[in-house]
């Protein structure tokens, strides 16, 4: 199997992701590493909203109320079976997500179904 | 020719080929077009040249149904008519507004956009607006931020507006006043429409004034002109001869009362605050820009089979509470607004000092943008006007309104912003919020619901005597000689503020009638 450069760089920041979902279930000293990966949302929406954003939407998706369904559920469908992906790929997801109408309307903001499970996810870590 | 209707002795009968009744944007619009030809024009108007309480106090209504604005402060009674308080919003009807939509009951007209087109071209000049443009390319004025947001999307689109505040009373009371057939008779006020014998057609209009004197108005041809509520008001208490009133046969009139939503409904969250760029939709009221407004594409709203509606982009500040428009411009505010244009618009004009206290505190790129709808309303039969048993000072029945709205205006505004949302998100241009209101079911409105004043229905159009009170030339179906002008013969509402079409359709009106003088 050879690697293209997109999905090398999946692979690789793999690591990264993988440890923010580390730290939402037993908190990490890496702050750096997890802030890295935060969704995006939080730059628009700031930290607090969107982790508010995300406890709403694990409350009204009880099947979701956990990191590793949240994790599982984000990695769903995506075909490389690896518990994560990297930011590239999520914001091609959540292009996607919008484009096909995958969304979800979380306290009035319509989002894509992949950044909810990320806001839920970043609920989980540490305020 | 101009002469105040109370100087008249009692009896007194006025006699010409027309009789207009009502002199604002319709009326002095017709008014002017048939200024010049051999026809003599009687123009009748309730009022005086300014506004004045006691006449103003006969538009005074019942509200029976939703919450609505007091009739006697949403519309004008004197030389003009609301166009002396218009804030001048111009944009055009798209050909989906004319289209027969299968999931908009009572939707369809019996003429066509581009029927109005050449119209639509005559009405900008009538109103002192620009070129007859409305795409946002024609707008962009030079300037390289002048452009729409999600320019690649097939779903979303920008409307684009002009914006001229031109009191038709004003601008235009020398020209009817010196024209040499067209005769000019104000305060007085037309309390009954009587017809022939046989229900046929009109003979004449009858004329109160407020210290008990009548006359009459007799024509070859009537234009009822008066004002959306007041047209329907009229014709119901023409009811001596017919018990339904006039033209009423089929038990239409007053019924499809229609309004624009305007409401806060939305916030607009944008990714990229420092490069996108805004600045065709920002208003700047005073000096006319044209600005943009954001709508879905036609092909958006027959996919989601819903209302058409566009949706303002006002930087502001997240959290921050929006007023309808009701609630924005209440009496109080009418108040001020009517005191600053007669004291020769000195000063901070109210409405923009209002504004200035939920302008964006923050400086630097602007991230968040209040979102508000305006929609049209889904016609709706049970929406109407009727008389009261309350009379006002001239002894005729007061409108009582009872508007009402339906399941469709409510989720397609709401489809509106799960739309939009998507298309920003796919964009990545932003995240779109909802408001609370409009989540919950489709049913239940807030008590600040409004409208914007925007009077339309009440005798729609409809080739079908059966569908609607006037056919395509704006004839009364039944009365041979008895038209209807203004926006009461909206089959349907469009998106935009009604007055460019209301005008556009009177200068049609007119066409036909000088066509088909005989």
């Amino acid at each position: 199997m050879t690697l293209d450069r997109r999905r090398f760089l999946q692979l690789t920041t793999l690591g990264l992701v993988a440890t923010l979902a580390d730290s939402a279930c037993a908190p990490s000293d890496n702050r750096d590493s997890a802030a890295a990966a935060q969704p995006q949302l939080i730059t628009m929406l700031g930290p607090e909203r969107v982790r508010l954003l995300g406890s709403h939407y694990r409350a009204a998706t009880p099947s979701e109320n956990t990191a590793d369904a949240l994790r599982a559920a984000i990695s769903s469908g995506h075909g490389l079976h690896i518990p994560f992906v990297g930011n590239k790929s999520l914001d091609d997801r959540i292009r996607d997500d919008f484009a096909a109408g995958r969304t979800v309307v979380v306290d009035g903001w319509v989002l894509a179904v992949t950044e909810a499970r990320q806001a839920a996810l970043f609920s989980l870590t540490p305020a | 020719m101009h002469t105040d209707a109370r100087t008249l002795p009692n009896g007194t009968v006025l006699e010409g080929d027309l009789c207009i009744v009502g002199a604002g944007a319709s009326g002095i619009t017709i008014a002017r077009e048939l200024s010049n030809t051999n026809l003599k024009v009687l123009l009748l108007e309730g009022g005086g040249f300014d506004f004045d309480p006691q006449m103003q106090e006969l538009y005074r209504g019942e509200i029976v149904g939703l919450p609505y604005y007091p009739l006697q402060a949403a519309a004008l009674h004197y030389f003009g008519g609301t166009t002396n308080h218009w804030a001048g919003f111009c944009s055009t009807f798209e050909p989906i507004d004319f289209e027969k939509r299968d999931w908009v009951p009572h939707s369809g007209w019996p003429i066509t956009r581009a029927d109005l087109d050449p119209f639509y071209a005559r009405a900008q000049k009538v109103i002192g607006l620009g070129p007859y443009k409305y795409a946002a390319a024609d707008w962009k004025n030079g300037d390289p931020d002048r452009v729409p947001l999600l320019a690649d999307s097939r779903l979303v689109r920008t409307q684009m507006w002009q914006f001229r505040g031109t009191r038709f009373g004003t601008q235009y009371r020398d020209e009817i006043v010196n024209s040499p057939n067209v005769h000019l008779y104000t305060h007085a006020n037309v309390v009954e429409v009587e017809a022939n014998e046989e229900l046929t057609a009109v003979r004449s209009a009858r004329i109160r004034t407020f210290d008990g004197k009548e006359y009459s108005a007799r024509a070859g041809r009537f234009v009822l002109a008066c004002h959306t509520i007041q047209n329907a008001r009229l014709l119901l208490a023409s009811n001596r001869q017919a018990t339904a009133g006039l033209g009423n046969a089929n038990d239409l009139v007053g019924r499809y009362f229609m309004e624009h939503f305007e409401m806060p409904a939305g916030e607009l969250a944008l990714s990229k605050p420092e490069t996108t760029k805004t600045k065709l939709y920002e208003l700047d009221y005073m000096k006319g820009t044209p600005r943009g407004e954001i709508e879905l594409s036609p092909e958006a709203q027959r996919e989601h089979r819903i209302l058409h509606g566009t949706a303002s982009v006002e930087a502001g500040n997240y959290g921050d509470e929006v007023k309808s428009t009701f609630q924005f411009i209440d009496t109080t505010m009418m108040n001020a607004m009517r005191a600053w244009q007669k004291g020769g618009m000195k000063g901070p004009m109210p409405i923009a000092a209002a504004a200035a206290a939920t302008a964006p505190r923050t400086k630097g790129p602007q991230r968040f943008y209040h979102l508000t709808t305006r929609q049209e309303q889904a016609p709706n039969p049970d929406s109407r006007v009727t008389l009261s048993t309350e009379k006002d000072a001239l002894g005729m029945p007061r409108a009582r309104l009872d508007w009402r709205v339906t399941e469709l205006d409510k989720r397609s505004m709401r489809t509106f912003y799960r739309v939009l949302g998507g298309e920003m998100g796919r964009t990545d241009t932003g995240r779109v919020q909802i408001k609370d209101w409009l989540l919950s079911d489709d049913k239940t409105w807030p008590s600040f619901i409004s409208g914007g004043w925007h009077h339309m229905g009440t005798t729609r159009m409809n080739a079908d005597p059966k569908q609607g009170v006037v056919d395509a030339n704006c004839k009364v179906h039944g009365l041979a000689n008895l038209y209807i002008g203004g926006a009461a013969v909206y089959a349907t509402a469009g998106a935009v503020n009604p007055t460019l079409t209301l005008v556009a359709l009177s200068l049609r009106l007119a066409d036909h009638l000088k066509a088909t003088n005989d």
